[in-house]
């Protein structure tokens, strides 16, 4: 059996018709999403009376105590995503679960950063009354829209290849200014305090 | 075959995050007092007065009571603000350089305000139809009457307890709409001007310390 080196890769069967990528959509509806998760929580945020106070853990001082350990948390698994992101791109050696690694990660930070991000809603709302407030504001909104694209993104196939690690990037880059203009902030104003 | 994993992380977060709004819609009000250790003069952080406001309030003008007024006196010389839950009331007036007072006291059925504080501080007021409370104090030897309108987070009142290079310290502050801010710092029994407060996060430099003031609820 001869192999012709010049044949196109085949790592997915051949499109028939009712199996072309549906063009555009492939883009616009991540892009759609993401554009009505981010206004959504910007509008939830700004429209609803915060309340101030919310559901609190045992054992720390402060909500704003637990939101930072938390967001901590979901930042630490963010610098996992990058290094396995890198491994998964061949671009650092990395072992073989790299992948299982990265998705793994990715899961544990977004799971941890969502009730933070509740209670930022719920209980604070969506403020501009400062530059590092609103910042964090609109970024903390912009990041669970680039992170729902991420994800939408993932599910596509034959994207340009720079596209996911430009998304991934992005959502790396916001979600590290969220925590420098909350977290890091808090922990710097406060003390590191549990 | 499309990869279901990323739409059951997106899901998963959906779940988590409209859980702990439920959590926070059931549960946010009876810990409310939790997260504040400082004790406020007639603040108990104790589990009583939650309980009284988790159960439906058996009268109608005391549940429309609950929230926070502010407001300025009539010769605009002083703040105040009036904290009502559950049937009880604490007060803060405050004029922004040495005239402070603590009250606290209760709301009867009708409407109207007795409280008290040191040295025979005194104020007295009637809530209007759930939006405003018109009043008369007496503090420090003055008579003011105020009008007080029903305000939204981040307005309201907040104190702040500590121990900086061994004085005592007790900051007051009145957030008021638009953000504008009237505060005392006490340092051993001395009044002075307080410095601004992050109304989100309670957050206060005095002398050179970070502190957290805590907003007041009775």
């Amino acid at each position: 059996m001869t192999v012709d080196p010049n044949a196109a890769t085949q790592s997915f069967p051949p499109s028939g018709p009712a199996h072309r990528a549906p063009g555009p959509a492939r883009y616009l509806v991540p892009a759609l999403v993401a554009a009505a998760v981010a206004v959504g929580l910007g509008v939830y945020g700004k429209v609803h009376d915060p309340t101030g106070t919310a559901f609190n853990l045992a054992g720390f001082s402060s909500t704003g105590a637990v939101k930072s350990w938390l967001a901590s948390t979901a930042f630490f698994f963010a610098l996992v995503q990058l290094v396995s992101a890198f491994m998964v791109y061949g671009k650092l050696p990395g072992p073989r679960w790299a992948a299982a690694l990265h998705r793994w990660s990715g899961r544990i930070a977004f799971l941890v950063a969502v009730p933070v991000a509740v209670h930022c809603l719920y209980a604070l709302g969506y403020q501009t009354y400062g530059t590092r407030v609103m910042w964090h504001s609109a970024l903390g909104c912009f990041f669970f829209g680039a992170f729902s694209a991420k994800m939408l993104l993932l599910r596509s196939q034959r994207l340009p290849g720079w596209l996911l690690p430009l998304v991934g990037g992005l959502v790396f880059t916001v979600l590290t200014l969220i925590w420098l203009t909350s977290a890091l902030w808090f922990f710097r104003t406060f003390g590191v305090t549990t | 075959m499309k990869r279901p994993g990323p739409l059951l992380t997106l899901l998963a977060g959906l779940l988590l995050g409209l859980f702990m709004l439920s959590l926070d819609a059931t549960t946010g009000t009876r810990s409310a007092s939790s997260p504040y250790k400082e004790k406020s003069p007639g603040v108990t952080a104790s589990p009583t007065p939650s309980k009284a406001t988790a159960s439906p309030s058996p009268s109608p003008s005391r549940k429309a009571a609950a929230g926070v007024y502010t407001g300025r006196t009539d010769d605009d010389s002083s703040a105040v603000a009036v904290s009502l839950r559950g049937g009880r009331a604490i007060a803060y007036f405050c004029d922004g350089h040495n005239i402070e007072s603590w009250l606290k006291g209760t709301v009867k059925d009708d409407g109207s305000l007795h409280l008290t504080g040191d040295h025979g501080a005194q104020l007295n007021g009637t809530l209007k139809g759930g939006r405003q409370i018109r009043g008369t104090a007496e503090v420090g030897g003055g008579h003011y009457a105020f009008t007080l309108d029903r305000a939204r987070k981040p307005s309201g009142i907040y104190r702040a307890n500590s121990q900086v290079a061994g004085a005592r310290i007790v900051g007051g502050w009145i957030v008021l709409p638009g953000g504008r801010q009237v505060g005392i710092v006490t340092r051993d029994g001395k009044p002075s001007a307080a410095p601004v407060i992050d109304p989100g996060t309670g957050a206060v430099t005095v002398d050179g310390q970070h502190l957290t003031a805590h907003p007041v609820t009775p």
